[in-house]
């Protein structure tokens, strides 16, 4: 259990995470993690369907779940005179999933939907957080369809659903949070009456997501649908989270990605305008530098104009990667690339991914820390390392690891002209 | 407090304890001599400020002239000053580990910048020469302009934007608000000599407002702002058309066919009011108990009853001069016609019946309660403001707004969804292959067929 109080505002958010995300689910069954996700709403021990959204919305809050790489969580973000009427829920359905047929038919329709309308029936969609996996990793954890192939959602069964529960949602392998308008004396006591009597059960043992060395380079190429620019995008395999290379390439990274001051952007878009949009980062773009425990990639995400190929546009990039690599960055660069990051940090903490859930960045960086590194007071001392990263260490990890051995790249081909 | 038997602690639904009152944080609201209004709220969570330059003209107010003129005058204003190059503007941002945006909607121009509060003198400066020197480099509004144009061909992909499109323009026809975005044609007519010329038209104090909240002290921060901007010459902004709207007689279906969609995007509504209304609130809890929260009728139905959809929302839309409420949902091909009966269904239903005490009850805590969140960030608490400000809504309107939620009846709601869910005039527009849907649509109506491209087939 993890309490962190700020008085101001008469507001709490609470979360539940569990140290399970789509990475490690199970195979011939893509997608299930999130789908599974879903079944948490459908009802629990003592609060049947719909009883989980009705007792939130009614008590003046909001709530939702989501399913990353490698946690999967449940939150929720109330007036602080309902954090017991939470607790209680969090707890209930920590206990026991009660759900039957019905609901997993029904949620497998809705999660496609889903998947059509983020994915299938969109310019870009999937593009390239689903793209890149399959061609950059060998390990089926790492490379599956992470939202879900449709006939694996239709395999699934609530047989599977209750192993799945069984296995990973044991107390033992999870953490809770709680923040805001909080009394953590009598928050921790709350917490203990209703997770107190929570069934044990054991950690599941740690899964295997370890990746063959890389080497050579690996390309694939997807069709893009709907939308008419071509898309390239790059992925370096990323180090080791808590390493000090890791420390560097967080900074290598904001270097290249940090905005429109970044060196990608700068270059493609607003002096070679080659480019009409570039982005990228590492774990992007379903993810952030913090929330993942296991192999991950740093992603450049580039739409190009129809005149340039793509061969000419990564040259172009290639030319930037070089750079780097061989003149690296002086320290008159570094210094505003760590002020932006050390600002980043900090907006992070307040708002971070879900705009309406206050301080869920703060809720989503103690739950990563606690899980993966078995410490949540990394919150106040993680900036500390970044912010001593020299120049010379941000060239050195640039060399090794920009290179061609060490990257994916997938391109998305438009299927229709939209060239003037 | 009684320990209860364990059983009892599992199976009992924990009441909730009273609630902690909202302490509004200090806030200092003044008008310069040249018309600059400021609003400025201190909030402590983190060492940052968030703030909100807005000019109360945006494509509305040129739309006769050229669709999305204000956005792009936006977007090109923050790509040179008379002092610093495009290059300068954005190595100088992250010098202060600020962010910072441009841009217009139907209503606004704003520049929005968030940043560390031990650079806040530099970044106000760097603001102030944004609204008062920007230089409009032609090569940079070239640039702009070509990624202008790859983006709307992009949108014209991409389902829920041609649902909104054909939407509003079904609402509001040759009316400013009838148009959400230029042709292709539209951004290639424009020239960097109409963006000086809305700039110079519409940046003015007398048509701004400066929202600020962070970690400041507002009266120190006042100062601040006052060296700044107080020799920025007075100045206003010519009152933006208002030219009348087309009748919609009778209830009606529109198609956007784009071939391959494997799935469909729906959106209905009528005209409805603006912010400013008499009926607004009551509109605001009618939508919420129909389609506006996750426990809402229409997320019950078509979402965890039937499995139609993913994201079912409705909404009340407020636009300075006029406002709309619609209804949305990407659905299974095959369930159009479904769909639509449901959403149908549940409109009607709340024209009729009245809303019993405790879904009632339960809605104005929803409604109270996600008003407080909002209150709780840097961003949320800027955008109140802003919202009530621009507006010129009520001086107490915040600080009112959760007892005068809590005020509203049955009757309140019922008269709302009778006046504003006017589902024998409603518009409805579905965007989809037709080869899948046409027949479905056509059980609404005879639907008018359009391609991705607005033309008429």
């Amino acid at each position: 259990m993890v309490a962190s109080p700020d008085r101001a505002a008469p507001v709490a958010t609470v979360g539940v995470y569990y140290n399970i995300g789509f990475r490690i689910e199970p195979r011939g069954r893509s997608g299930f993690a999130h789908l599974f996700e879903h079944m948490m709403f459908q009802g629990s021990a003592n609060a049947g369907k719909m009883v989980h959204i009705k007792l939130v919305n009614s008590s003046g809050g909001v709530l939702n779940g989501s399913t990353h790489y490698d946690v999967t969580n449940y939150y929720e973000s109330v007036p602080s005179n309902a954090l017991e009427r939470v607790l209680w829920l969090e707890a209930d359905r920590m206990r026991a999933l009660k759900v039957d047929d019905e609901n997993l038919r029904n949620q497998r329709d809705v999660v496609k939907e889903e998947v059509r309308v983020n994915v299938l029936n969109q310019p870009y969609g999937g593009f390239p957080w689903l793209d890149l996996p399959p061609i950059a990793y060998r390990n089926w954890s790492n490379a599956h369809n992470f939202y879900g192939d449709f006939d694996d959602l239709d395999a699934a069964t609530l047989d599977d659903v209750q192993k799945f529960f069984k296995t990973y949602y044991a107390p033992a392998n999870a953490v809770l949070l709680m923040l805001g308008d909080i009394d953590v004396d009598e928050a921790m006591r709350l917490a203990e009456r209703h997770f107190g009597s929570v069934p044990s059960g054991p950690a599941p043992a740690p899964a295997d997501t370890s990746e063959p060395p890389q080497i050579e380079e690996r390309r694939g190429v997807v069709e893009e649908k709907f939308g008419t620019l071509p898309g390239v995008a790059i992925g370096y395999q990323a180090p080791r989270r808590l390493t000090p290379e890791w420390h560097a390439a967080a900074m290598l990274d904001q270097a290249l990605h940090g905005g429109r001051a970044g060196r990608v952007y700068r270059r493609l878009v607003l002096e070679q305008q080659i480019a009409v949009d570039t982005e990228g980062g590492i774990h992007y773009p379903v993810g952030d530098l913090f929330d993942y425990n296991g192999p991950t990639l740093m992603v450049t995400r580039i739409l190009h104009k129809p005149e340039y190929s793509v061969d000419q546009t990564l040259a172009a990039y290639d030319q930037i990667i070089d750079e780097m690599k061989e003149k690296g960055i002086t320290a008159a660069e570094l210094e505003p690339v760590k002020v932006k990051f050390r600002s980043n940090y900090f907006s992070m903490l307040e708002g971070g991914h879900g705009a309406s859930i206050p301080r869920y960045g703060l809720m989503h960086l103690l739950a990563c820390f606690s899980l993966f590194d078995s410490e949540p007071n990394l919150v106040n001392t993680i900036l500390d390392p970044f912010m001593n990263v020299s120049p010379e260490a941000v060239q050195s990890v640039a060399q090794k690891m920009l290179t061609r051995q060490n990257r994916s790249i997938v391109i998305r081909r438009p299927v229709k002209k939209g060239a003037a | 407090m009684a320990t209860a038997p364990r059983s009892e602690t599992q199976s009992v639904i924990p009441a909730l304890a009273p609630t902690r009152p909202v302490i509004w944080p200090p806030r200092a609201h003044k008008t310069l001599s040249n018309g600059l209004e400021i609003v400025l709220v201190e909030s402590h969570t983190i060492p940052k400020f968030t703030g909100e330059l807005f000019f109360r003209s945006g494509n509305a107010a040129v739309a006769a002239k050229a669709p999305g003129l204000a956005d792009m005058t936006a977007t090109v204003a923050r790509t040179g000053t008379q002092k610093r190059t495009s290059r300068e503007i954005e190595e100088d941002l992250r010098r202060m580990g600020a962010d910072l945006s441009t841009g217009a909607g139907a209503d606004t121009s704003v520049i929005s910048f968030d940043g560390l509060v031990d650079h806040s003198n530099d970044l106000l400066a760097l603001v102030s020469e944004l609204a008062r020197e920007a230089s409009f480099p032609p090569e940079e509004f070239e640039r702009e302009r070509r990624q202008l144009v790859e983006g709307l061909r992009i949108e014209r992909t991409t389902p829920s934007f041609l649902a909104s499109e054909r939407f509003r323009r079904v609402l509001f026809g040759s009316h400013p608000y009838g148009t959400i975005s230029p042709t292709e044609e539209q951004a290639m007519s424009y020239g960097v000599e109409d963006l000086k010329d809305y700039y110079q038209r519409y940046y003015r104090p007398g048509n701004a407002l400066l929202v600020m909240v962070g970690d400041f002290a507002p009266r120190e921060m006042l100062a601040q702002i006052e060296k700044v901007f107080v020799s920025w010459p007075s100045g206003t902004a010519d009152p933006v058309p208002d030219p009348p709207l087309p009748e919609l007689a009778s209830r009606k279906v529109y198609l956007v066919h784009l071939p391959g969609s494997v799935q469909t995007q729906i959106i209905l509504g009528n005209r409805a009011i603006t912010r400013k209304h008499p009926d607004w609130l009551r509109l605001t809890l009618a939508n919420s108990i129909y389609g506006g929260a996750f426990n809402s009728r229409l997320v019950m139905n078509i979402r965890e009853q039937k499995g139609y959809t993913y994201s079912p929302r409705s909404g009340a839309h407020p636009l300075r001069q006029h406002g709309y409420f619609s209804v949305g949902a990407a659905v299974r091909n095959d369930v159009v016609a479904a769909s639509l009966t449901e959403i149908f269904y549940e409109l009607d239903r709340m024209r009729s019946t009245p809303v019993g005490e405790e879904e009632l009850d339960d809605a104005r805590t929803y409604l109270t309660g996600v008003f407080s969140l909002g209150l709780a960030t840097q961003d949320g608490l800027a955008g109140q403001l802003a919202t009530a400000t621009l507006e010129r809504l009520a001086e107490d309107y915040l600080e009112t707004y959760r007892e005068r939620v809590l005020k509203l009846t049955s009757a309140d709601v019922l008269d709302a969804a009778q006046k504003y869910f006017d589902t024998a005039h409603a518009q409805i527009v579905v965007v989809g292959d037709r080869a899948q849907i046409e027949s479905q649509a056509a059980l609404f109506g005879n639907p008018e067929v359009y391609d991705a491209q607005g033309k008429r087939i």
